[in-house]
């Protein structure tokens, strides 16, 4: 086992361009999201309806441009003088929208729950409501830890993918399948092997994006490594099983269709529940699912690590299953 | 210490690659499994390594049936294509063979070396494989069959693209091999080799021409070539 992990590092070592690849390229896609989605220069205008004074004075330490009052709320909303308007009603703060944009929702709505925490830090969330267009989301920053998830899945599924198929063109595979080792001891060598590049790049990238473009991490950050280090796991063995299934380099690109995509849309970035026809129900099916909650919940909601056992436990049974899985086919290779 | 192959038949895609098979390979001896292309020689050569089973019929090594988790340390399999890994260095790609067959340490290292002097490729041992030429390839393909040590030996068109003064020498080694008390079974279609091995195994098409010592088959030819078996074999197909 020892001499596989040895060996992939040493590939990985020989071939920097896929090294680069692996390392950075999530990094390049979350800079390249922060100024596509993120902290523009952009600074919302509200007005705010019998909001209580002192809510009054924190909101207006934020980053907000608070305007008066010029009329009635849908008209104000209408003649798109403001962004959004904040009011009180039967004690719950609600946020009314012009229509929906995720990016102005996401922007106000950290902007008030900050404040609002300041005061009462177990506050209800923001009721959110939209003029024209109806959604019960609550789109909370919903971009950056879906893309944090998705990115890193996609490269590790992808040269963990490549590399197996090459490995079994080469006849490398077959030759080394006829040495004295365990199937499951080949498995796990490969997992770890290519693990710790992916434990590298989980972790390179979550510093990035809290440290350098600022992503908030309002939970666990320990907690969010945990999450993006198992899913690179499941990425691995994912990217073996699936280069089972295919006999080039070209055939494993094929798959990015079929096995990431549907992974992005049912990442959870639109609600499940909301899709029709129970299309929603197959997000249980995909490991990014079950990451991008998890994330979720610690980066955005701020839940503490034990909220997210749930996910450690499926996405750990993933890997486990995988593992199994992957130790199985290699059976074409040897039948014992 | 003998490997047996006993009535071993195998198809691929419905079409039959080897039908009955009967051979057996003797300690110190060099066994030639001889044919042109297509006549199954890998076909064979991969059912003995235990990469792919028989549709039907046995093979011992040893008197163990393959395949067997304990014959594998004792097996060097050298394939036909160097499955090789580019993005190592030779020195590289050795280390990892010899470390998933147990070879540890100081001692793997000197093997390692012993090999790479031994087959001239010591000065070449740091660069990437994907620099190497064909024959630098084949030599390193061969020296990863050799370095566990192997009491047998299975190789697969071993000398292909390489020089006519290493090839010499690589014969005479697989020779030492033999008389340490080796078990040699290797793959050939060029006919002067066949003349080097103890015993050939003539294939055409599948099936099994000949099987006997190589003065046994040169007396049954009138050139004393073996070759002419096989040009026997191919008229008969047209009368």
């Amino acid at each position: 086992m020892i001499a596989i992990i040895i060996r992939i590092i040493k590939q990985m070592l020989n071939d920097k361009r896929s090294l680069i690849l692996v390392l950075f390229a999530p990094i390049m896609i979350m800079t390249l999201s922060y100024f596509v989605f993120g902290e523009s220069a952009y600074v919302p205008k509200i007005a705010l309806i019998d909001v209580p004074y002192p809510v009054v004075q924190i909101l207006e330490a934020q980053n907000l441009e608070i305007l008066p009052q010029t009329g009635e709320m849908d008209e104000m909303l209408e003649a798109e003088t403001v962004d959004g308007v904040i009011y009180f009603e039967s004690g719950e703060i609600h946020l009314k929208m012009y229509e929906l944009n995720s990016m102005k929702v996401s922007k106000i709505s950290k902007e008030v729950l900050q404040a609002i925490k300041q005061i009462d830090p177990n506050a209800p969330t923001l009721q959110i409501e939209y003029l024209y267009g109806d959604s019960q989301s609550n789109t909370f920053d919903s971009i950056g830890y879906i893309l944090l998830g998705v990115a890193s899945f996609f490269f590790v599924f992808l040269i963990a993918g490549v590399s197996f198929v090459r490995e079994r063109t080469l006849g490398t595979m077959e030759r080394f399948m006829l040495s004295p080792i365990r199937r499951s001891t080949v498995v796990a060598g490969f997992l770890l092997g290519f693990g710790l590049l992916a434990v590298i790049q989980s972790v390179l990238v979550v510093i990035f994006v809290k440290y350098v473009l600022g992503l908030v991490i309002a939970g666990s950050l320990l907690g969010v490594l945990v999450i993006m280090i198992l899913l690179a796991y499941v990425a691995v063995a994912f990217g073996s099983l699936v280069s089972t299934f295919a006999n080039n380099e070209f055939q494993v690109a094929q798959f990015i269709p079929i096995i990431i995509v549907p992974q992005i849309f049912l990442s959870g970035m639109i609600p499940i529940e909301l899709l029709p026809l129970g299309i929603g129900n197959l997000a249980y099916l995909m490991p990014v699912y079950y990451a991008c909650n998890a994330l979720n919940d610690l980066m955005v909601k701020g839940a503490p690590f034990v909220e997210v056992i749930p996910e450690v436990l499926i996405l750990s049974g993933l890997i486990l299953i995988l593992f199994i899985a992957n130790t199985l086919l290699l059976k074409k290779y040897r039948t014992i | 210490m003998s490997i047996e192959v006993k009535n071993v038949y195998k198809s691929f895609l419905k079409k039959i690659v080897l039908s009955d098979l009967n051979i057996v390979a003797e300690k110190e001896q060099i066994l030639g499994v001889i044919g042109p292309s297509g006549a199954g020689k890998t076909t064979l050569i991969r059912l003995i390594t235990g990469a792919i089973k028989s549709d039907s019929g046995e093979i011992f090594i040893d008197t163990v049936k393959v395949p067997n988790m304990k014959l594998f340390s004792q097996v060097g399999y050298m394939p036909q294509f160097d499955a090789l890994y580019p993005d190592l260095s030779g020195w590289d790609n050795l280390l990892f063979f010899g470390r998933l067959y147990r070879c540890k340490g100081k001692k793997l290292f000197e093997r390692c070396s012993k090999l790479f002097h031994f087959y001239d490729l010591y000065e070449e041992k740091d660069k990437l494989v994907y620099h190497y030429s064909g024959g630098m390839k084949k030599r390193l393909s061969l020296i990863i069959a050799l370095v566990h040590d192997p009491q047998y030996l299975i190789l697969d068109e071993p000398t292909v693209g390489i020089d006519p003064v290493l090839r010499k020498k690589i014969w005479d080694d697989f020779r030492d091999q033999a008389k340490q008390g080796k078990t040699l079974i290797i793959s050939t279609h060029v006919m002067d080799e066949a003349e080097k091995c103890d015993k050939c195994a003539l294939l055409y098409k599948g099936e099994l021409l000949a099987f006997d010592t190589v003065e046994k088959l040169k007396s049954l030819t009138k050139s004393n070539e073996i070759e002419e078996l096989f040009f026997r074999a191919t008229e008969e197909q047209f009368i």
